[in-house]
C-alpha cells in the first residue's frame, strides 16, 4: 500500500516534470531571441540608412554652399560606423558569419562605405576649394575692373573689350558651375585665351590680378567636373543598396524564424489546448470528489450530532434516574434513622411503661388504705376514746399501728419518688431521641464546626438501641482530633449507615464477641480519617469493586443504596470512601477520608 | 498664472543683455571636455608621461606633445627615440580629439590607433606592444591602477584606451574666441573682429571651419600654385596622403589642421617650415587661396588667429 503511494506520487511528479519541460522548450522554441534581435538590427539598419540620407543631405547643402562647416560631413560617418559596429556585435553573435551570403552582404556594406567615404572625402576637398573660387571669382574680376577704370590714358576701345571678355569670362565660369557642359568647358578655354593675349596688352601691375582671376578660372575649369563626377560617383555608391541586401537577409531569416515560431506556436497552442482540458477533467474529478467529501461529511456531522443529542438524552436519563435514586436513598436513609429513633423510643418507652406500671401498682396496693380503717377504729369509739385507747384490747393495739403505718406510707412514698425520677429520666431521653433526629433530618450541606468524638457520640446514640439489642461491643480508639468544619448532616449519614452495616455483617455471628472498632485520626495532618471495623462475614473479592454500585446488597431486606449514597456524599465532601476485606469471614473495614478544614478561630 | 507668466516674459524682455545667444557661423566653439571614467584618465595621463613606451625608455608621449608648449614642441622635427628626427612636424594634442582623423596623413581615425602607430612607429617610439605591456605589468602601481578601472587589467588596448581618453579630456577650453562664440562679443576688440571677418572673407573657413577650426577634411597642399617646387628637398613625407592610399589623387594631400592655439604651435605645416604665424599665413594665401591679400588683411588675420588660444588648467597656453 504504502510502496505503491510513493510510487504512484513518484510517476505524478515525474509526469508533471515531463509537462512543464514540454511546455517551457515549446515556449522557448516559439519566442527566440531572433525576433528581438531582429527588430534591434532593422532598426540600426533603418537608423544607418537614415545617417546615410542626413550624409547625403550634408554633401548637397556642402555643394550647393549653403554651409561652410563641414563636420556634418564627419558626424553621419562616425555615427554610421558606430550603428554599424553594435550591429555587427549583434549579428556575431547570431552566427551570421557562417553564411556566405550573409557574408557577401556584409562585404559589400563595408565595401560601399569605403567607398563613398573615400569619394566624399575627395569631394569635400574639391568642393572646398572650388566654392572658394567660386566666391573669390566676382571679387577677382571687380578688381580687374577697378584696375582697368584707373587706367585712364590708355585704349579706351581695348581697355572696353579687355573687360568685356573678362566679365564674360567671369560669366560663362559661373554658368559653368551651374550647368558643366564641353561647350561651356571650351568657351571658358577661350576666354582664358583671350584673357592670356590680353594680359600681354596690358601694363604688368595687372598682371598679378589676372593670373589670379586665371588661376581661379582655371581651378573652377578644373574642379567643377571632378566636383560634379564625385556627386555623380557618391550619388550611385550602393550603401543604401548594400542595407537593402542586409534588411531582404534580415526579413528573409526572420521569416524563417517566424514560421518555426509559428509552428511552435501552434505546437504551444495544441499542447495548452490539450494542458487545458487535462486541467478541466481534473478539476471536474476534483468538484466531484469534493461535493462527495462534503455528503460524507455532512451525513458525518449529522450522524455526530445525533450521537451527541442521544448521549445528551441518555445523560438526562441518567440524571434522572440517579437523582431519582438519590431521593429514594436520602428517604431510605432517612427510614433507617427513623427506624432506629423508633427503635430507641420503643425501649425508652418500655422503662416508661415498666415505670408507671411500678406507680400505679404501688399506688394500688398502698398502706394509705390502713390509716382509714384505723380512722374508722376512731370513730367507733369517739366517746370514751381514752378508755378505747387505754384498756380496750384493740385499742390499745392502734397507736402502734398507725406509728408503723407512717413508716410503710413514707417507704412507699420513697419508691414512687424514686420511680417517677426513673421515669421523668425515660421521657427525657425519648425528647432527646427525638431532637437528635430532628437536626440531622434536614439536607443541609452547610459547614460547621463539629467536634468528631461528639459526632460519633452521636452517630452511636442514634444506633444504640439496636447494638445493644444485638450485643455489640463498640470500642473507640480515637486520636487527638481538632473540632472540624464539616457537614454534620452527610457526616452523620455516612457513619449510621457504616455502623448499621457493620452491625448486620455481625448478626450472624452467634459463639463469639461481637466487636466494632470505631477509629478517627488525622493522616499527613491534612486528611480526616474516620474508620468502622466490625469482625463480621466480610466482603468476597468480587463483591469489592461493586459494594459502592447502585442497588448492590448481600441482605435480603437490603436496597443497596447505603453504601452507594455513603460514597456519594464522601465525594460531595471532596473525600472518598474505601473499603477493605481480607475476605469472607475475616472482617470489613471502611475507611473515610475528607479534607481536614480545622474550625475557625481553632488549630 | 497668466499675470505671473506675464511678469515672468516682462521679465526676460528687460534682463541685461549679458547672456548673450552664441554666434552663428561656419566656426563652431569648443564642446565641454566629455564625463569619462576618471581612473582610466588619471592612468592615461601616467601613461602619457611614462617614458617606458619607448623602446629604449627615452621618450614619453609628453617628450614632444608638451602641455605647456601648445601640446607639441618647438623644434621643425622632434627628436625619435634614437635621436633622429621624424618625418613631420609634431601636431599639438590638443583638441586632437576633435580632429576626424589623426596624423598629417589621416592614416587613422582614433585616438587609440594613433597612439599604438607612435608607439611602433620605428622613427617615433620604436617599441613593442609586448614590451611595453610586459613594462606596465611589472610594475604595481600600474598594475593595481589597471585592475581597479579595467575588468582585464594591463593589455594593450587597455593602454591605448587610457591613452586616448586622457586625451580626450586635452581640450583647451575658454580661447577668448570661444568666449566670442558663447555670445561675449565684446571680448574681441575691432581689429580682432575684423580679422575674423577677412578670415572668412579670404576663404581661410574654406578648410579651416568647425568645431576644431580646421582637422574635418583632406586638402591638397599646394591648389594654386606647386608649393614643393617652390620649397625644394622634396621627402617622403611630402606626398602625404598618397602614402596612406597609394592613389595619385592624394599626392600631396593633408589633413587640414586644427587653427586652435595656432599661435602658440609654431613651427607650422607638416614639414615646420615655417617659424612664424605671418610666415605661415603668407604660404596659405600663395599656395591654398591663391590670392594676395594686403599687409593690413594678413596682420588682421594673425590678430584673429591670435585670439584661438585656449586655456589648460586655467592658464592661457
Amino acid at each position: 500500500m504504502k510502496v505503491s503511494r510513493r510510487l504512484s506520487i513518484l510517476l505524478l511528479s515525474a509526469l508533471a516534470v515531463l509537462l512543464a519541460s514540454i511546455l517551457l522548450f515549446l515556449y522557448l522554441k516559439s519566442r527566440s531571441d531572433q525576433t528581438v534581435t531582429y527588430t534591434e538590427s532593422r532598426d540600426l539598419i533603418r537608423q544607418i540608412k537614415q545617417q546615410d540620407s542626413l550624409w547625403e543631405n550634408e554633401i548637397l547643402k556642402a555643394r550647393v554652399a549653403i554651409t561652410h562647416n563641414y563636420d556634418p560631413l564627419v558626424s553621419p560617418l562616425g555615427e554610421m560606423t558606430r550603428l554599424w559596429q553594435k550591429f555587427d556585435s549583434i549579428e556575431a553573435q547570431n552566427q551570421r558569419n557562417d553564411s556566405p551570403l550573409w557574408r557577401n552582404a556584409h562585404d559589400g556594406y563595408l565595401n560601399a562605405i569605403k567607398e563613398k567615404t573615400r569619394l566624399v572625402e575627395q569631394f569635400k576637398s574639391h568642393n572646398s576649394v572650388l566654392r572658394n573660387s567660386l566666391a573669390f571669382l566676382p571679387t577677382a574680376e571687380d578688381d580687374i575692373q577697378q584696375a582697368l577704370a584707373r587706367m585712364a590714358d590708355a585704349d579706351k576701345l581695348q581697355l572696353q573689350n579687355i573687360a568685356t571678355d573678362t566679365y564674360d569670362l567671369l560669366l560663362s565660369s559661373l554658368e559653368f558651375a551651374q550647368v558643366t557642359s564641353d561647350d561651356r568647358a571650351a568657351d571658358i578655354l577661350v576666354g582664358l585665351n583671350k584673357l592670356a593675349v590680353n594680359k600681354e596688352r596690358l601694363p604688368t601691375e595687372l598682371h598679378g590680378l589676372i593670373d589670379t582671376l586665371s588661376n581661379h578660372v582655371e581651378l573652377i575649369l578644373r574642379e567643377q567636373p571632378k566636383v560634379n563626377r564625385l556627386l555623380e560617383e557618391i550619388e550611385v555608391v550602393p550603401v543604401d543598396e548594400r542595407l537593402d541586401d542586409i534588411t531582404v537577409l534580415l526579413n528573409r531569416d526572420q521569416q524563417q524564424a517566424e514560421t518555426v515560431d509559428q509552428q511552435y506556436h501552434f505546437y504551444l497552442l495544441l499542447f495548452s489546448a490539450l494542458l487545458v482540458l487535462l486541467l478541466i477533467w481534473l478539476g471536474i474529478r476534483l468538484i466531484r470528489s469534493f461535493a462527495e467529501i462534503n455528503q460524507m461529511n455532512r451525513a458525518l456531522v449529522a450522524a455526530n450530532d445525533e450521537l451527541e443529542q442521544r448521549v445528551e438524552e441518555r445523560t438526562r436519563q441518567l440524571k434522572d434516574t440517579q437523582s431519582e435514586l438519590l431521593d429514594t436513598a436520602r428517604q431510605a436513609g432517612m427510614a433507617e434513622i427513623a427506624t432506629n429513633v423508633l427503635h430507641n423510643v420503643g425501649n425508652v418507652l418500655n422503662s416508661v411503661n415498666i415505670s408507671a406500671d411500678l406507680v400505679s401498682r404501688k399506688l394500688r396496693n398502698s398502706k394509705a388504705q390502713g390509716l382509714g380503717k384505723a380512722m374508722q377504729l376512731i370513730n367507733e369509739h369517739k366517746e370514751d376514746l381514752g378508755s378505747f385507747l387505754t384498756e380496750d384490747a384493740k385499742g390499745k393495739l392502734l397507736p402502734g399501728y398507725l406509728n408503723q403505718l407512717v413508716e410503710a406510707i413514707d417507704l412507699e412514698q420513697q419508691g414512687m419518688t424514686e420511680e417517677l425520677n426513673q421515669l421523668s429520666k425515660s421521657v427525657d431521653h425519648i425528647k432527646d431521641i427525638v431532637a437528635t433526629q430532628q437536626s440531622y433530618a434536614g439536607a443541609s450541606s452547610l459547614l460547621e464546626p463539629l467536634s468528631i468524638s461528639e459526632l460519633l457520640e452521636d452517630a452511636l446514640r442514634m444506633n444504640s438501641g439496636a447494638l445493644t439489642r444485638h450485643h455489640v461491643t463498640v470500642l473507640k480508639d480515637y486520636a487527638d482530633v481538632p473540632r472540624i468544619m464539616g457537614d454534620k448532616h452527610r457526616l452523620l449519614l455516612i457513619l449510621i449507615n457504616l455502623i448499621s452495616n457493620a452491625k448486620y455483617a455481625m448478626s450472624d455471628l452467634s459463639n463469639q464477641t461481637r466487636n466494632m472498632t470505631l477509629a478517627a485520626a488525622v493522616v499527613d495532618g491534612e486528611t480526616l480519617q474516620i474508620s468502622v471495623r466490625d469482625e463480621g462475614e466480610g466482603i468476597a473479592p468480587e463483591n469489592m469493586t461493586r459494594i459502592f454500585a447502585h442497588g448492590f446488597t448481600t441482605r435480603k431486606e437490603g436496597h443497596g443504596f447505603g453504601l452507594h449514597s455513603c460514597a456519594l456524599a464522601a465525594i460531595e465532601m471532596n473525600g472518598h470512601l474505601t473499603a477493605h476485606s481480607d475476605g469472607p469471614g475475616k472482617g470489613a473495614l471502611f475507611v473515610l477520608q475528607i479534607p481536614l478544614i480545622p474550625a475557625e478561630g481553632e488549630s | 498664472m497668466s499675470s505671473l507668466a506675464l511678469l515672468l516674459s516682462t521679465g526676460l524682455l528687460f534682463a541685461p543683455g549679458a547672456a548673450a545667444a552664441p554666434l552663428e557661423g561656419p566656426l563652431k566653439p569648443l564642446p565641454a571636455v566629455p564625463v569619462l571614467d576618471s581612473k582610466r584618465v588619471e592612468l592615461g595621463r601616467r601613461l602619457f608621461n611614462d617614458p617606458r613606451l619607448s623602446v629604449n625608455n627615452s621618450l614619453s608621449c609628453a617628450s614632444c606633445h608638451r602641455l605647456d608648449k601648445g601640446g607639441a614642441d618647438t623644434v621643425p622635427h622632434s627628436l625619435g627615440f634614437d635621436g633622429k628626427p621624424v618625418a613631420v612636424n609634431t601636431p599639438s594634442v590638443f583638441n586632437a580629439s576633435l580632429n576626424f582623423h589623426q596624423f598629417w596623413d589621416g592614416r587613422v581615425e582614433t585616438l587609440e590607433d594613433q597612439a599604438h602607430i607612435v608607439v611602433q612607429s620605428p622613427s617615433e617610439m620604436g617599441s613593442d606592444w609586448k614590451v611595453v605591456v610586459q613594462r606596465i605589468a611589472d610594475d604595481p602601481a600600474y598594475r593595481t591602477a589597471f585592475a581597479d578601472a579595467y575588468p582585464d587589467a594591463v593589455t594593450q588596448s587597455n593602454i591605448q584606451g587610457a591613452l586616448a581618453d586622457y586625451e580626450r579630456t586635452l581640450l583647451s577650453a575658454n580661447s577668448r574666441f570661444d568666449q566670442y562664440l558663447a555670445g561675449n562679443t565684446e571680448i574681441l576688440d575691432i581689429e580682432e573682429k575684423y580679422g575674423y571677418q577677412r578670415f572668412q572673407e579670404y576663404g581661410c573657413i574654406a578648410c579651416h571651419q568647425g568645431v576644431n577650426i580646421g582637422g574635418n577634411m583632406f586638402q591638397k597642399f599646394g591648389v594654386l600654385g606647386d608649393y614643393f617646387a617652390a620649397r625644394g628637398n622634396p621627402t617622403e613625407a611630402d606626398l602625404g596622403r598618397f602614402n596612406v592610399t597609394g592613389e595619385e589623387e592624394d599626392r600631396y594631400v593633408f589633413k587640414v589642421p586644427s587653427l586652435r592655439n595656432v599661435a602658440v604651435t609654431a613651427p607650422y605645416f607638416h614639414d615646420g617650415s615655417q617659424a612664424t604665424l605671418e610666415g605661415a599665413v603668407a604660404v596659405m594665401f600663395k599656395y591654398q587661396l591663391g590670392r594676395t591679400p594686403s599687409e593690413e588683411d594678413k596682420r588682421l588675420i594673425v590678430k584673429f588667429l591670435k585670439t584661438l588660444t585656449g586655456e589648460w588648467e586655467g592658464k592661457p597656453l
